[in-house]
């Protein structure tokens, strides 16, 4: 059967409570096919990032419901959260968040190593994801001694490594040049093409709606049709 | 999208907990090792703690050592007869051949032996002069004679004038050789032998014949310092003791078990050595505390960000927890044996028998098992930092 990967009914998240209370998510209505490449499009301020961390299980809804391949993410514990993640979503950060102290295999295998594999398992996935990326010859460096795309790139293996249906990504190319930025996006969709992933980018530039298979504009904690260009 | 792609499902694989603490360790050792130089202040501060607790005890044990020495080296003697009050191995108001006889004649007494001990002056070649805590023995049982003889015959007692000086001390004394001839209270003596390291709080322990003793200090021969007792085979010292102790009520009658720790109890308590060393060692152990709590807890701030990516990936805080908890074992167990080698380096280093401090072995398994517990207990401010961590703080 196929039910959608993402699925959002009337979503809201209120931050804090009575006179200081702001709801940045106001009633999102969504749903996202299994195997969608889309992209979440809005000014800043606008919410995005609130939707991917409740999407990402990191953060709960205030009402509403969500189901991530039927799986409900509304009242959970919050103990139940990180094994919703190790299941379902592979995360791409703005700044990399790569671990200073590990090495860019190191990086890509943890993940992996917490869903089971043993190290060894873990360590070989994560050097075939690493080559896939165009990494093959950086395996044993440190963060700190790669460039901001190769970064970014070991960033992305380390979402896809292990395959979790749903890959996050919040403003992936914000630190990177536009050049460097499209080739990291057109990677990450081809790749996510290639292993059934379904990804939501959040971001705002322009220069990488096309790989879209869909956009979605969110405006004051809304969801809105696309703005219209002259 | 193409149809023709296998959607990914999810992943239903987990790790053990054998797997989360191999997986979550290593990332804290490589973090620790990651910046070498929070790891080097790390452990100066483990081993500080470690090399000033050591060396504290080490020197309190030295001290204790010292002032039991010469109750400890007796081991033939069973009861001691003591004046009343005595807490120390020091003299005080002299025993009498009253206490003598009726301890000899004491059911389940095997032998009794009275022991001369007082301060003489030993005068030098330049005309200076050294105390002595001259012991006189009887023979031949030589009951609290010489022991750790380095040179001589305790039977060299006997030759007129003999007196066995502390090797340690020859300097001192003037250069003491074998076979010099001093003035030790106003009597001609000749060195006739030597101890080593025979040196208690009081000056150094010299050993003569009791006659000659009791000459040098000028003590009646029906007067002693201490009355030593041994037992019949079989007899058990504690009944002879109380049946000793009520037939000279005016006496303090301890067995040598007892002896040793009043001793130690009065060092303790009646002292205020106790309490110095005490205090350094407790200092010892917080500041050992403090800079693991600190450096931890301030390695967790340097890498927020580190440990909310690895929250927001699926760690939880029991995940962390196991990673910090690794990083505090190996603080405690590296920084201990280093600690420890050092101490060992230094100790070994000294070889003055002054006032060099005693390691037993047992003080390496119990520094080990103290710094590891020192440095989990100061994982804890830590602990409570990255539990209060929110994973969503990676998007911000
Ligand atoms: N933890 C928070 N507490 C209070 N307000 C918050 C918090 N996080 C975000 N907000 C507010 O919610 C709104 C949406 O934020 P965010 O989701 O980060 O927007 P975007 O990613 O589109 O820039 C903003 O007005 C922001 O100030
Ligand atoms: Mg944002």
């Amino acid at each position: 059967m196929s039910d959608p990967a993402v699925k959002l009914k009337g979503l809201t998240k209120t931050y804090g409570e009575g006179a200081l209370a702001f709801e940045a998510l106001k009633g999102i209505d969504l749903e996202v096919a299994r195997g969608e490449f889309l992209m979440l499009v809005g000014p800043s301020g606008s919410g995005k990032t609130t939707l991917l961390s409740i999407l990402g299980c990191v953060l709960a809804p205030t009402r509403g419901e969500g189901f991530l391949f039927s799986e409900p993410l509304h009242g959970r514990k919050e103990r139940e959260l990180p094994e919703l993640r190790l299941s379902y979503i592979g995360f791409i950060f703005q700044g990399h968040n790569l671990l200073p102290a590990l090495t860019a295999e190191q990086n890509v295998a943890f993940p992996l190593e917490l869903r089971g594999y043993s190290h060894r398992a873990a360590l070989a996935e994560a050097r075939e994801v690493l080559g896939a990326v165009g990494l093959e010859d950086k395996l044993t460096s440190h963060p700190d001694a790669l460039s901001g795309g190769q970064r970014q790139r070991v960033s992305v293996a380390r979402a896809i490594a292990g395959r979790p249906p749903l890959i996050l990504a919040d403003e992936p190319t914000a630190s990177l040049d536009a050049q460097t930025g499209a080739q990291v996006t057109t990677l990450l969709k081809d790749l996510s093409t290639e292993r059934g992933h379904t990804v939501i980018v959040v971001t705002h530039d322009s220069r990488i709606f096309h790989l879209a298979d869909r956009t979605v504009h969110i405006e004051d904690g809304r969801l809105v049709p696309p703005p219209v260009k002259e | 999208m193409s149809a023709k792609v296998a959607i990914a499902e999810p992943i239903r694989g987990r790790a053990g907990a054998v797997g989360r603490w191999r997986t979550l360790g290593a990332i804290g050792i490589k973090m620790m090792f990651f910046d070498r130089l929070k790891l080097a202040g790390t452990l100066f501060g483990v081993v500080f703690a470690v090399v000033l607790g050591n060396f504290q005890m080490g020197t309190f044990l030295a001290l204790l050592s010292k002032n039991r020495m010469f109750v400890e080296a007796q081991t033939d003697v069973d009861l001691w007869v003591t004046p009343p009050g005595t807490r120390q191995f020091q003299g005080g108001k002299p025993l009498n051949d009253s206490h003598l006889n009726r301890a000899r004649a004491l059911e389940g007494v095997a032998w009794a032996e009275p022991l001369v001990l007082q301060t003489a002056q030993l005068t030098l070649p330049n005309g200076g002069r050294e105390p002595v805590s001259l012991v006189g023995t009887r023979a031949p049982r030589f009951a609290g004679g010489p022991w750790n003889v380095v040179k001589g015959e305790r039977e060299a007692l006997l030759t007129p004038g003999g007196v066995f000086f502390e090797d340690a001390e020859r300097e001192k004394f003037g250069g003491l050789n074998y076979g010099s001839v001093r003035e030790l209270g106003g009597r001609k003596v000749q060195v006739v032998g030597f101890t080593w390291g025979l040196l208690p709080f009081a000056p150094a322990y010299a050993f003569a014949e009791q006659t000659l003793a009791r000459e040098i200090v000028q003590l009646p021969a029906d007067q002693h310092t201490f009355i030593m007792v041994g037992v019949q085979p079989g007899a058990d010292p504690v009944a002879v003791r109380a049946a000793l102790q009520a037939e000279l009520p005016d006496t303090r009658v301890m067995t040598r078990a007892e002896y040793l720790h009043e001793i130690l109890v009065y060092i303790v308590t009646g002292t205020q050595i106790g309490l110095s060393f005490g205090t350094s060692t407790f200092m010892g152990l917080l500041v050992g505390l403090i800079t693991v709590a600190l450096s931890m807890f301030s390695s967790v701030v340097d890498n927020l960000r580190a440990f909310g990516t690895l929250k927001a990936i699926g760690s939880t805080t029991a995940d962390l927890a196991r990673l910090l908890l690794v990083q505090a074992l190996i603080y405690g167990l590296v920084g201990s044996l280093m600690g420890l080698g050092m101490v060992a380096a230094m100790v070994s280093g000294m070889r003055n028998p002054q006032l060099t401090p005693i390691l037993p072995m047992a003080a390496f398994g119990i520094t080990v098992v103290l710094m590891v517990g020192v440095c989990l207990a100061a994982s804890v401010l830590a602990l409570l930092r990255v539990r209060k961590l929110e994973p969503a703080m990676v998007f911000r």
